[in-house]
């Protein structure tokens, strides 16, 4: 179901992207945006999924997803980046303070503390180094 | 003031090309076979994995075109680097852990090796070494270039001569240790890259009054004014969020990075490997954020006179600004950057043409150790040669995008079993063919009775062309996947695990 799911998105999203990158309309941003925004939270939800189910990542994926469309619609909304936080417009200071380190903090941490989960499992290696060839 | 007058940065670039060459030394003893010569035997920990990784994805760029395009367009730069937040999780999630097991299974040194195991076709596998060889040449002659203008200024020679002595410490340890020299020297130029980014940055933002007196000052300028903070400023919503596409989604099909997660010894280590590779990255970002703040701020306080041109934002910082050690750290943390990137170019290229397009024609080299050393000199000769003789044609090829020919056929194919060879080699066609023909025609001055590219104002061509392959893929899978035939067992279990 998950990967059903992720594989709708990555294509609602590679649909998004090209129509917003070749054809020029009022909405090509919003397109743009769009595919931006979901094109790695369904493809992190591709490679993640076990069995089809991505389980305790549903969350995290959907906040990501939240904060990267959040933080483009904040940049597409306020042309002139919004009110002053820290001398800087607030759509940048976003960019800069929210949009880099948040996911880079969490979805690391996460990916550490899910390994044996949704990373790699012990039986899976063992399962692939039994089948080892050694020859292509 | 010239380079040349102050001493320690001269000392510094030979210190620098002293180690590199050490460390050639070092890994020939090392390098017995093909396996060492391509991946480094596979014995790699998971900080050397990330900051080779790094400092092969980061070229001369960051250092210096990085802070000359935040001059010339303001923060509306930082889009290209928004991206570092994810990428390295979704390089883990969709493709770290893939390959790294399908080197369990299979003999896969490259990624064309990585499609011929997972499609079991050699057209497929083909396209991909045409693709990457193409891109090869481009980013391994524009790199070449930079190195050449970069010794030029300081050591005072002509281009050729600079661009000889540069090519020559390269070769020597590329050639000799291959892939075990390759990411050792990168370990060596990422740290000393992340070290001078960091330092770069604090003696940037103390230069220019602290970060609070900083944006003061580039708000209050008539030059700069607050657009210049602004998260689009003067750039057109598609240009930045383009770069944001390319530069978070193409990260998946950039060969010089994928490569490495061939060589780590472990496939548990990679547990670690997105907060090393994403901190060794945001670390290096600094120095793009700290001199693309500073001197603008610089010009705007009267400290330093507008630049002619904005690329010289970086030089002017560090010779105008720094102290001599500091300067000549920087100096040689950007020559690290160019060379980190080239020799994993070199050897790309050398493997496409010693294993991955003979392989795709049904055959196989022997003495595949001699061969690689050969085609590695005969690969940087050739993009030096074409970097000093046709720099036109290296401008154009520099802008081919790796990530429009191989994201799609890598980052879902080794996760959707569905996906086809025929729908890999679709895809992959069509993101190299698609990227090249607007890039041209964006370009080209050649023929004026050509149109340019039908595209919206701002679009960048390689956002295009990767949207159309990921298309492309998933339609052709729609139309053909059901006739898959089912996958070897051990392709299987790699895609399973």
């Amino acid at each position: 179901m998950a990967r059903t799911f992720a594989l709708v998105l990555l294509a609602l999203a590679a649909l998004a992207s090209l129509a917003g990158f070749a054809l020029g309309s009022p909405l090509a941003p919003w397109l743009a945006a769009f595919g931006g925004a979901t094109f790695p939270v369904a493809l992190i939800a591709l490679g993640a999924a076990r069995n089809g189910r991505l389980g305790g990542l549903v969350i995290p994926l959907g906040a990501l997803w939240v904060l990267l469309a959040g933080g483009l619609a904040a940049v597409l909304v306020l042309p002139a980046g919004g009110p002053d936080v820290a001398g800087l417009p607030l759509a940048t200071a976003l960019m800069i303070f929210v949009l880099v380190p948040i996911p880079l903090l969490g979805l690391g941490l996460l990916y550490a503390f899910s390994f044996g989960r949704h990373g790699l499992r012990e039986e899976d290696l063992d399962r692939v180094r039994r089948l080892r060839s050694g020859g292509s | 003031m010239p380079i040349l007058d102050r001493p320690l940065i001269v000392v510094s670039t030979l210190v620098y090309f002293a180690v590199c060459l050490g460390l050639g030394v070092w890994a020939l003893r090392r390098t017995r076979s093909a396996h060492d010569f391509w991946v480094a035997r596979q014995g790699l920990g998971v900080v050397v994995t990330g900051l080779a990784t790094m400092a092969a994805a980061f070229s001369g760029f960051v250092f210096l075109g990085g802070p000359g395009l935040t001059y010339r367009i303001g923060l509306s730069s930082l889009f290209i680097n928004l991206s570092i937040g994810f990428t390295p999780t979704l390089l883990a999630w969709t493709l770290a852990k893939r390959l790294r097991l399908l080197a369990e299974v299979r003999e896969v040194y490259t990624i064309p090796d990585a499609i011929l195991a997972r499609y079991g076709s050699r057209t497929a596998s083909g396209a991909a070494a045409v693709a990457v060889l193409i891109g090869t040449i481009g980013y391994l002659g524009a790199q070449l270039l930079a190195m050449g203008t970069l010794l030029t200024a300081v050591l005072g020679l002509s281009l050729p001569v600079a661009v000889g002595i540069g090519l020559g410490v390269l070769l020597f340890y590329s050639v000799a240790g291959g892939m075990m020299a390759g990411v050792y020297t990168d370990v060596f130029q990422g740290s000393l890259m992340i070290l001078a980014a960091v330092a770069v940055f604090a003696y940037a933002m103390s230069a220019g009054g602290g970060f609070g007196q900083v944006v003061r000052s580039i708000a209050a300028s008539p030059r700069f004014g607050r657009p210049f903070l602004e998260p689009l400023g003067s750039t057109p919503a598609l240009t930045a969020l383009g770069f944001f596409f390319v530069f978070g989604i193409g990260v998946l099909g950039q060969p010089h990075m994928l490569n490495k997660f061939y060589m780590i010894r472990d496939p548990r280590r990679l547990r670690w490997l997105p907060l090393v590779l994403g901190s060794s990255q945001t670390l290096c970002l600094l120095i793009w954020l700290g001199i693309g703040l500073a001197v603008p701020a610089l010009v705007a306080q009267g400290k330093l006179a507008p630049l002619a041109r904005p690329d010289d934002a970086a030089p002017a910082f560090l010779l105008g600004f720094t102290p001599e050690p500091l300067a000549g750290l920087a100096v040689a943390a950007i020559l690290a950057a160019i060379m980190s990137t080239a020799d994993s170019f070199m050897n790309l290229g050398a493997a496409v043409l010693v294993r991955d397009l003979p392989r795709a024609l049904g055959r196989r080299v022997d003495r595949e150790l001699f061969w690689g050393r050969l085609a590695t000199a005969g690969i940087a000769v050739a993009a030096a040669a074409l970097a000093l003789g046709y720099n036109d044609l290296i401008a154009l090829l520099g802008t081919f995008a790796f990530g429009a020919a191989l994201a799609p056929a890598l980052a879902v194919g080794l996760n959707w079993k569905r996906v086809t060879a025929a729908a890999a080699t679709a895809s992959i066609v069509t993101g190299t063919a698609l990227n090249l023909l607007l890039e041209f025609l964006a370009r080209q001055t050649f023929f004026p009775a050509l149109p340019k590219p039908p595209l919206p104002p701002g679009a960048l061509p390689t956002a295009v062309s990767l949207a159309a392959s990921f298309v492309v893929l998933l339609g052709v899978t729609a139309w053909t996947g059901r006739r898959q035939p089912a996958l070897p067992e051990d392709i299987s279990a790699v895609m399973e695990a």
